[in-house]
């Protein structure tokens, strides 16, 4: 019993503390909320709020929507059915996750607006002009769509990984039971992958939430809009993070509604075979059909912008300097993967915590640690700088008797944008994590250490093993999205370090999309080398 | 049990430590290395500006005075925010930006200290200084007017103020008020006539408008030529770049266009300013000093006219060919302060008549 106690403990203490570390900058966004109101408060809620919520809302519920209808059906073609070009799509699908959304918002505009190429050519060749509305991009179902097409992939990389590791014993019940296939999807694959595409979309969610560089460009106002407006417009800082809280207060929301929704709901390993759904070969019509529609997404998703990102390259070839491009790869890889090492340790620490310990308060505590990601990155920039700061005035003197002439050091370090990345975002890697975990249960790990093997050779012996495909794409997810980060980068870097998505930015930001289209691509295919690499990992590891 | 959670503690703090000190070694490294070499060899700079052209002046700026220019890059305001959370303990000795409503704001904060040297003096007019001087002007951008030329004469067009004229309703474009362009835009106009006339202004624009704003300033030019409207707001910049774009349709829809610079007969066309101001807590203070002398001088100034057709402040230095074919022009002869001390104004203004 008291081998027990203290083991729970020493995860509890781990989990705590990293708690603590990723909380604590976000304490001074919450006592925003307390903060008296200035004498703009009034004006910022008259003219300023009812609007921004309603689009806000508007774009997130849609989006959310579509997120869903494409990332569930394309994961449920993948885990259960053998179809012309499956096993590229199977990976190909999570790629769009690589272009950054604003890249993606510059990319199609060009495309489509007057001097792009479907007009140009239209004018040029065939002496037709559009009606310009129709091909006007930069509003609201606009918006949805670029967010749709460039977000979906959270939804459906992490409902494939639960559906084909998953879902073998109950789809095949059903199939034998003689259940047609779209009964099967609609009684036992939305039922089952319920929680995974809750854990997605909750991702897209947030990521809506916070988006600015989308909405900047497009000119529609939104909650985001709203906090940079206060700061950067009114020059109001204190009521731009009173408006961050407001809506660090909705996402708090969003995660307890979330976790009512999967209420008790569990459904974990029942035997030790791990096997995956074997695959229904389709043929004729029906494999058309769906090579059809996986091509069709791929294409808009992912093919289209890229292509026209490569012809820009070829387009400004030269004009861009090209010297430092190796060192700007090297600065993004680094610090990305770094960050992305670090937030599945940590998330492998607290999620055995949350797992393994009874009490509520850690279920709940957990979640507290995924808010970095509902708050526009420039916000916690802020926070993350004043705490860092007041971390390297505590160390002075530490810093004396070192013999360091300078009172910031940390502070001017990567130590700080890479924690300000983990802070952000922890709830990527935590959320794949988490699934993880809530997949293998704890049976496995109760019968090793029943037979009296510690509680940390169970958790590398067992638990780690089990996990991952949780571990494989947590990292993915993280690598990714962080590489294509820009608002912490930009503020938070060391002296003259420069990454690729600063790069892009700066062109990107002056309206100089053709310019910012090298690095673009340089992101893009840095992901798609992780994102394949890690599925060939991910593939041998199932076999 | 005990131990395997030392183990895990052990491990985590390892990776910690590990992490911190590789960063925090090299850094030291770095300092004290370029502090023996010489002390003052450096000069660190927070920039809003990410152009090229830039960096090569940077470059230029080490070659001929030994002076190693370190660089962060950010937005405006959130390099402000780090600035003034550094406090005296700041690396930055120099901050720079596209818009003279931020400077405005730094030295508000008391972020900036005043420094003057008579090279300055000599290369920017006493219009582009602060009256403190705590920041100077280095380059300048005007907000003019674009049209169709196949639907308006030049004739038809006089000032920013006769566009609210019912004779433009749905033929006029303009980006959103997010744009800091937009702002100081307004906020010259609150300097000039006040607050209410200002907002008459912003509310008989938001009336003619072809349409809600959307895009940038390219994109208002391209509206044009696609028909949607038929005069637009913008910077010269911007028309400077798509005149030269590597895409040749751009270039097709940038010559169409016909180039007007407003208020000439009345109070003259609006004009922002990209300027620097030396940190208060700055360490190299001199070297930044030097670094302005330098960016102001005639062969910078040279530099930022051809490469990135802005208007040198410094008079001796003639804008490039293209600016030049332009013309010369009458420009808002108010204290560019103004702009700054009316930027929330502006925004209020904006919000209230529903510009989006």
């Amino acid at each position: 019993m008291n081998r027990r106690i203290a083991n729970v403990n020493g995860w509890t203490i781990g989990a705590v503390l990293i708690i603590t570390l990723l909380f604590v900058p976000n304490l001074s966004i919450v006592t925003g909320i307390f903060t008296p109101a200035s004498e703009n408060w009034g004006h910022i809620r008259e003219f300023m709020l009812l609007n921004y919520i309603k689009s806000s809302l508007t774009l997130v519920f849609f989006t959310a929507i579509f997120t869903v209808a494409i990332g569930l059906s394309l994961a449920w073609l993948i885990a259960q059915y053998d179809f012309p070009l499956r096993n590229f799509m199977k990976w190909s699908l999570i790629l769009p996750l690589s272009i950054p959304p604003f890249i993606g918002a510059y990319t199609y505009h060009g495309i489509l607006n007057y001097t792009g190429i479907i007009q140009k050519t239209l004018r040029n060749h065939f002496d037709v002009s559009v009606n310009q509305a129709y091909f006007d991009i930069m509003n609201v179902p606009g918006a949805i769509f670029i967010y749709t097409i460039f977000l979906y992939p959270y939804v459906y990389m992490i409902t494939r990984i639960f559906l084909s590791n998953q879902a073998a014993s109950l789809v095949e019940s059903a199939r034998t039971l003689g259940k047609g296939p779209m009964e099967i999807f609609l009684k036992v694959i939305v039922p089952i992958s319920r929680i995974s595409v809750i854990g997605g979309v909750s991702l897209v969610i947030l990521e809506v939430l916070n988006d600015y560089g989308v909405v900047k460009y497009f000119g529609i106002q939104t909650f985001s809009t709203a906090i940079f407006q206060t700061w950067f417009g009114l020059g109001d800082l204190d009521s731009s993070i009173k408006l961050a809280a407001c809506l660090m207060g909705l996402v708090i929301f969003i995660l307890v509604f979330e976790w009512v929704l999967r209420g008790g709901k569990k459904y974990s390993f029942s035997t030790t075979k791990l096997r995956p759904l074997p695959l229904v070969k389709l043929t004729g019509k029906k494999a058309a059909l769906a090579t059809a529609y996986t091509l069709v997404i791929f294409t808009i998703a992912f093919l289209i912008p890229v292509l026209q990102l490569l012809d820009w390259v070829i387009l400004t070839f030269g004009k861009v300097p090209m010297e430092e491009v190796l060192t700007y790869t090297k600065n993004s890889i680094i610090v990305a993967g770094t960050a992305a090492l670090l937030i599945i340790f940590f998330s492998l620490v607290i999620g055995n915590f949350s797992r393994i310990t009874k009490h509520k308060f850690a279920k709940v505590l957990p979640k507290l640690t995924v808010l970095g990601y509902s708050i526009p990155g420039a916000v916690i920039a802020v926070a993350v700088v004043t705490t860092f700061i007041a971390i390297d005035r505590y160390l002075a003197p530490v810093y004396q008797f070192l013999g360091v002439d300078s009172e910031l050091v940390l502070s001017v370090s990567l130590v700080m944008l890479i924690s300000a990345y983990i802070i952000r975002f922890f709830a990527i890697g935590y959320n794949s994590i988490e699934s993880g975990y809530t997949k293998i249960g704890t049976d496995f790990r109760d019968a090793s250490r029943m037979l009296g093997v510690s509680s940390l050779r169970t958790f590398f012996k067992i638990d780690i093993p089990m996990m991952k495909g949780a571990i494989i794409s947590g990292f993915i997810l993280t690598f990714v999205d962080i590489l294509k980060e820009i608002p912490l980068t930009l503020i938070l870097r060391p002296f003259n370090y420069d990454t690729l998505a600063t790069k892009a930015f700066q062109y990107a930001s002056d309206e100089k999309i053709m310019e910012a289209s090298q690095a673009s691509l340089l992101i893009v295919g840095v992901s798609a080398i992780a994102i394949f690499v890690f599925n060939k990992l991910l593939g041998e590891g199932r076999e | 049990m005990k131990k395997s959670l030392m183990l895990l503690l052990a491990s985590l703090l390892l990776v910690l430590a590990a992490c911190g000190n590789s960063t925090k070694q090299s850094s030291n490294a770095g300092e004290k290395e370029s502090q023996k070499k010489n002390e003052k060899s450096e000069v660190n700079l927070y920039t809003s500006r990410h152009y090229d052209v830039d960096n090569e002046l940077y470059k230029k700026f080490e070659d001929e005075t030994g002076i190693k220019v370190n660089v962060i890059k950010g937005e405006a305001d959130e390099l402000i925010e780090r600035v003034k959370r550094e406090g005296t303990a700041t690396k930055a000795d120099l901050f720079l930006t596209a818009d003279v409503g931020r400077l405005y704001r730094a030295k508000e904060q008391g972020l900036l200290q005043a420094v003057s040297s008579d090279i300055l003096s000599k290369q920017v007019p006493e219009k582009f200084r602060d009256s403190d001087d705590m920041w100077v002007g280095l380059t300048k951008r005007a907000r003019i007017l674009v049209y169709n030329k196949d639907k308006v004469k030049p004739e038809e067009l006089s000032t920013y103020e006769a566009l609210t004229d019912d004779k433009w309703k749905g033929r006029v474009l303009v980006r959103s008020s997010e744009s800091v362009y937009n702002q100081s835009l307004l906020a010259s106009f609150i300097g000039i006539d006040g607050e209410e006339k200002a907002k008459e202004w912003a509310q008989g624009i938001v009336n003619n408008m072809a349409r809600s704003p959307e895009g940038g300033d390219r994109d208002q030019a391209k509206a044009i030529a696609a028909g949607i409207g038929d005069v637009a707001i913008m910077n010269t910049y911007y028309l400077g770049q798509m005149l030269n774009s590597q895409e040749p349709e751009e270039v097709k829809v940038a010559e169409q266009l016909g180039i007007f610079f407003p208020n000439q007969d009345t109070t003259g066309t609006h004009v922002n300013i990209s300027g620097a101001g030396v940190v208060k807590g700055s360490k190299n203070a001199d070297n930044a000093l030097k670094l302005l002398e330098f960016l102001t001088g005639e062969e910078a100034q040279f530099t930022f006219a051809e490469a990135n057709y802005e208007y040198p402040v410094n008079q001796d230095v003639e804008p490039a060919e293209l600016l030049k074919s332009w013309g010369e022009f009458k420009e808002q002869d108010i204290p560019l302060t103004v702009l700054g001390e009316n930027n929330a104004k502006a925004i209020m203004i904006f919000n209230e008549v529903g510009w989006k």
